[in-house]
């Protein structure tokens, strides 16, 4: 599948799906007017891959500094296809990276990971200065 | 075409018998003319995008170029006229005058040469000495006579006839005729030779030069004006008929192809005029974009009003729905309330409300915000209102669950099909001064409480109230009840008072729940309403030049009394 890159704007992160590498990225701040719209494609580009890709590693990295309560939603639709793809067996690793001292990020992040039992969920502190 | 009914100004029509055809004034139409053939007229330029008259219509329109071409024809040809008959005649003057010089010495060697070949002393009385010595004199071409005399005057000889009178047209040349040692001459002879060929010759010279002169004049004003036709008036012609459809903002550019070569100086011009036409027409285009743009602006001002007039409208309507905020006054509660949509309407919702002997206080956070948001904080209100009313719930997580449902059930989410995504995060406390005891139950939301020993946050349950959810899956979350001691406070609030986007660091990250728990940690001593105005500023301070992301609501509220 063709990797997917969309800049970020003021209101919709940074995506870069490197379908290819088994990476995945979200980077900036989510609070488009249709969170629906912006994250349907996406949702959908990664259980078609998901389907089709039998169980090559995933890492999937977060690194949202600011996402409204649609945007979790959407986020949390596409954590559970992972934590489906990894029951299924497939090595699957979500990063979600917060900055130091932001524990709005770092909680939602904790609230997240108590979703997971089989993917791995890994809190990451980040202190330098960017996501 | 001009509408003048006058039959003397005839329809201009090519090869019209009116038009002068001289060799001069030959050639090209004039420039109004050629124009109205082409179809350009001026009657109507009141038809709509063209220009005013002005400048340009006048040098494009009134000049006869034809003047050119005659100006340099009548100012050239008299004086290259009059130096080439001047330089001719005066060449015909010259020779004529040599030639005549020519004759009259040659006139004056023959008759000496005859005279002395005569002399002898009694030369008249010997016809066999003179007669063929004279009769020789004939031979010559321009002979016209001659006379010989003897010493006493008498004729002796005479051929040809001598006029009476001097004529230009014939030389005399008289000789003596002498004898050597003699004083007195014993005759003389007169010749008289005609110059009828040279004037002949001059004459012909004469015409030859009128005739070459003509010839030269005739190459010449050919070559000129072809010359300038080809050069100077056609592509003039070219560039004022570009200009006319210029003046009528129909861009056209001017170029020159085989038939027309203009001279450097309107090829110059030429370009220019392109350059300048790409100029107009570019800024014609701008200035049309911008109009168009201005129009479009003003359109979207006006919808802009309209929908800003409606929200605003909306805002009254979803203000008037929000409880009074003096309502839990005579219950012994300080409240204070910070409510404010990020678009006029929003999502956040709370309610204040004295049930019987207890209070109740609700704070809720509709997805979106704005106007959809708005449209869940009604469904809401009305399902409290029922859950309160209708059903008599006094107990929060009770009271949550029912709103659970109830909601589901209106926005269809309870598996009967529905788009819906939607719910919402809520956090409600019941005051009872009776027992001195907070009750409290949150769904997403959470309640904060500052007391002496600090602040505290009590987490209600994860998720929302709302949403599709799979199955026959309730919500459930349990009551968390708090003995009150006076001068605690306790704070509602919207994830919108917390996620205030700001760069307290090196790195952009959101206030949170602590940046908000130590300002009102901080400020714990101050009245409740002077507080959250503090709160504000320091909320404002915090996000700098960002924007605020979502709808704020705070509800404060601390018992003042123990009943």
């Amino acid at each position: 599948m063709d990797r997917i890159q969309i800049p970020a704007t003021p209101r919709s992160p940074e995506v870069d799906f490197d379908f290819t590498a088994g990476r995945f990225r979200l980077s900036g701040e989510s609070y488009p007017e249709d969170a629906a719209a912006f994250f349907g494609p996406l949702l959908q580009s990664l259980r078609t891959h998901l389907a089709a890709s039998g169980s090559d590693p995933i890492v999937f990295e977060v690194a949202l500094v600011y996402f409204n309560s649609s945007s979790a939603k959407a986020l949390m639709n596409l954590f559970m296809r992972l934590e489906d793809a990894a029951g299924d067996g497939r090595r699957v690793t979500i990063r979600w990276l917060h900055a130091e001292g932001d524990e709005t990020i770092a909680e939602a992040g904790e609230d997240f990971a108590s979703d997971f039992s089989h993917a791995r969920f890994d809190l990451v502190e980040t202190s330098q200065t960017g996501d | 075409m001009t509408p003048d009914p006058a039959a003397e100004v005839a329809l201009p029509v090519i090869g019209s018998p009116a038009r002068k055809r001289s060799l001069r004034g030959g050639g090209p139409l004039s420039g109004d003319d050629f124009l109205e053939l082409a179809g350009f007229t001026d009657a109507s330029s009141s038809s709509p995008g063209t220009m005013r008259p002005g400048a340009l219509r006048g040098s494009a329109r009134g000049r006869d170029l034809d003047s050119l071409a005659h100006t340099l024809f009548l100012r050239i040809y008299p004086v290259i006229a009059i130096v080439v008959l001047a330089t001719q005649v005066g060449i015909a003057w010259v020779n004529y005058n040599d030639s005549l010089r020519l004759y009259t010495e040659r006139a004056h060697l023959l008759v000496t040469l005859t005279a002395q070949a005569i002399a002898r002393p009694d030369w008249s009385e010997r016809p066999d000495v003179y007669t063929t010595q004279v009769q020789a004199l004939t031979l010559d071409p321009a002979f016209r006579f001659v006379r010989a005399w003897n010493a006493e005057g008498g004729l002796v000889m005479s051929i040809g006839e001598m006029p009476v009178r001097r004529s230009i047209e014939l030389i005399r040349a008289s000789a003596a005729i002498t004898l050597a040692g003699q004083a007195k001459p014993v005759g003389s002879l007169t010749l008289g030779l005609s110059t009828e060929s040279l004037r002949a010759n001059a004459e012909k010279q004469a015409l030859l030069a009128v005739g070459a002169s003509l010839v030269l004049m005739l190459a010449f004003v050919l070559t000129l004006h072809a010359n300038v036709r080809k050069h100077v008036l056609a592509p003039l012609k070219r560039l004022l008929l570009a200009m006319r459809e210029v003046e009528h903002k129909r861009w056209s550019t001017v170029a020159f192809d085989g038939a027309i070569r203009a001279s450097n100086e309107i090829d110059v011009i030429s370009s220019a005029f392109n350059r300048m036409v790409e100029g107009l027409r570019a800024g014609d285009e701008a200035k049309q974009l911008l109009a168009e743009l201005e129009l479009a602006h003003a359109k979207l001002a006006e919808a802009n009003r309209q929908v800003m007039e409606s929200i605003g409208y909306a805002r009254r309507i979803q203000t008037s729905v929000l409880p009074d905020r003096m309502a839990l006054a005579s219950a012994g509660l300080d409240v204070a309330v910070l409510w404010e949509p990020l678009h006029q309407v929003g999502g956040d919702y709370f309610w204040l409300e004295r049930l019987g002997d207890v209070s109740l206080i609700l704070v809720a956070d509709c997805t979106g915000h704005g106007v959809p948001g708005a449209f869940i904080t009604l469904i809401v209100a009305t399902a409290l209102d029922r859950v309160l009313h209708e059903r008599g719930l006094r107990s929060p997580a009770e009271i949550l669950a029912a709103l659970d449902e109830m909601v589901r059930v209106q926005l269809r989410q309870d598996g009967r099909g529905s788009d819906s995504d939607d719910g919402l995060d809520c956090g409600l406390c019941i005051w009872d001064p009776e027992a001195g005891r907070l009750t409290f139950a949150g769904a997403g939301l959470s309640l904060t409480s500052v007391t002496d020993t600090g602040v505290t946050r009590i987490r209600g349950a994860k998720r929302g109230l709302g949403y599709p959810r799979h199955g026959s899956e309730r919500f459930s979350v349990g009551n968390v009840t708090l003995d009150v001691t006076p001068g605690d406070t306790f704070y509602l609030m919207t994830d919108g008072i917390t996620d205030q986007m700001g760069m307290p660091g090196t790195q952009r990250r959101l206030l949170g729940h602590r940046g908000v728990a130590d300002i009102l940690l901080r400020t714990r001593k101050e009245e409740l309403g002077l507080q959250i105005e503090t709160l504000e500023a320091e909320l404002a301070a915090y996000r700098g030049a960002e924007t605020r992301r979502d709808d704020m609501t705070l509800v404060a509220f601390r018992p003042t009394q123990r009943v």
